[in-house]
């Protein structure tokens, strides 16, 4: 199943944001829920394996959008030798982009690849969220492979890939975590800093943040105390 | 040409590796390296990621190395990429630190032009690529350079910090050896800047930034 989604957010009479295109196709519906927020639905189970969604954002200068879902993605494998699902995300901003979807579970057998790939103008501002469990209660491990790139006027400024889960080269005993959380933030500067399997780096007028564990809840909980510098856009009026 | 790559690939290069344990010395404090199996498993991570990563770079600038004019220009995107790939303060600096511990070396090992149009202080990878194409090797060469050098250095250190059998230590890495070739191999085909290896371990990150904060360590990194 391929789904395409598209939101250009542009800058409107008095400050405000308009959304001149809102559309979706596939696993994936778009509604808007606030003055600069809209929320992704999904329309069916999954992904499953061999699904393939593509999100296109595009931020206008002075524009703002907040872009949430409103579930945990449960990736579920494809019936027999499951090919991976595949989500990209490609942002084009000049403006203001929050981008804090729910978190992914990965269940055992299937291996989901996410990326971000976001090009920033001199002046926008981008904040980014990742959250990843990699199988349900009691089940084994799924695979996540997660890419980010970022690049500010064509210079890069981030470019990781994470594998994680059975399978993964690096993903190996006794630092194999289950639960993996990151935030990238483009805007204000924030320095260097560690905590227990947590780490902040600083970037070019940014930083990155990463957190990983055996539960997603209690790894937010360390992440969170990294993350102080990030502001929210209000996701409801 | 093989010479020159046991060359690169060689301890003995005065080009100041030895000064950096790859992460090993914070690994065995936390407790993460202590016998040859730990010690295997913490190799096998760092050539997958990092180790993947700079054999990308260093294959991607020994092609550069072999360009023409717009050559200091590929060589500084592919060093940005470098920056972008390496977001950790204290890895940044112990690539570039290493990278310009290379550039001394090689410069008057192999004298060329081509080391005038590396930007100044360039990451390891970045300038292992030029040291590679100076004298004749190509990217494959160079990448192997790259990996095998990214479990080596570490090996050395832990043999000396854990106090471990040399042949042991030996055992280990010759185990990897067709790891090293098979990441090399895959890391050396030919991308587009922006799609080269991007592997990376947030655990070496942290390692990286706990060790740059302790008083009493041995190693640079």
């Amino acid at each position: 199943m391929r789904t395409l989604v598209e939101v250009v957010a542009r800058a409107g009479p008095g400050g405000r944001t308009v959304l001149p295109v809102v559309r979706a196709s596939g696993q994936l519906a778009v509604r808007r829920t606030g003055p600069t927020t809209v929320h992704l639905v999904a329309t069916a189970f999954g992904p499953l394996g061999g699904d393939d969604a593509e999100i296109r954002l595009v931020v206008e200068a002075g524009a703002r959008l907040a872009v949430r879902t409103v579930a945990a993605a449960v990736v579920l494998p494809a019936r027999g030798e499951s090919p991976p699902s595949e989500q990209r995300v490609r942002a084009e901003v000049a403006g203001r982009l929050d981008l804090r979807p729910e978190p992914t579970v990965v269940t055992a057998g299937a291996h989901h690849r996410a990326l971000l790939h976001a090009l920033l103008d001199e002046d926008a501002e981008l904040t980014a969220t990742e959250q990843v469990q990699l199988g349900r209660t009691g089940e084994q491990p799924g695979r996540w492979t997660g890419t980010t790139r970022v690049e500010r006027s064509g210079v890069p400024v981030l470019h990781t890939t994470v594998g994680l889960g059975p399978g993964a080269a690096a993903w190996l005993p006794p630092v194999a975590p289950r639960a993996y959380a990151s935030t990238v933030h483009l805007g204000a500067a924030a320095d260097r800093a560690t905590a227990e399997d947590a780490v902040r780096l600083p970037l070019e007028r940014g930083w990155v943040a990463t957190a990983w564990g055996d539960r997603l809840t209690p790894t937010l909980a360390r992440l969170a105390p990294l993350e102080g510098g990030a502001p929210l856009e209000e996701a409801l009026p | 040409m093989t010479a020159a790559l046991l060359t690169l690939a060689d301890s003995r290069l005065p080009a100041g590796g030895h000064t950096h344990s790859g992460g090993v010395e914070q690994a065995i404090a936390a407790g993460l390296v202590l016998d040859p199996r730990s010690l295997e498993v913490f190799l096998r991570r760092r050539l997958t990621t990092s180790g993947r990563t700079a054999a990308g770079l260093a294959a991607a600038a020994c092609r550069a190395a072999g360009r023409g004019g717009d050559r200091p220009a590929v060589l500084a995107a592919l060093d940005a990429e470098a920056d972008a790939r390496t977001p950790a303060p204290a890895l940044r600096q112990a690539s570039r630190q290493q990278g310009r511990g290379l550039v001394r070396v090689g410069r008057r090992a192999w004298p060329s032009a081509v080391w005038d149009d590396l930007p100044a202080h360039p990451h390891h990878p970045v300038a292992l690529g030029v040291a590679a194409a100076v004298p004749g090797l190509g990217p494959t060469e160079a990448a192997q350079a790259a990996a095998y050098l990214s479990i080596t250095g570490p090996a050395t250190a832990a043999q000396r910090l854990l106090a471990m059998d040399p042949i042991t230590v030996a055992t280990v890495t010759a185990r990897l050896g067709s790891e090293v070739d098979d990441v090399a191999r895959a890391a050396a085909d030919p991308a587009p800047a922006d799609a080269l290896p991007a592997d990376t371990d947030p655990l070496l990150d942290l390692l990286a930034e706990l060790h740059a904060d302790r008083g009493d360590r041995y190693f640079a990194s």
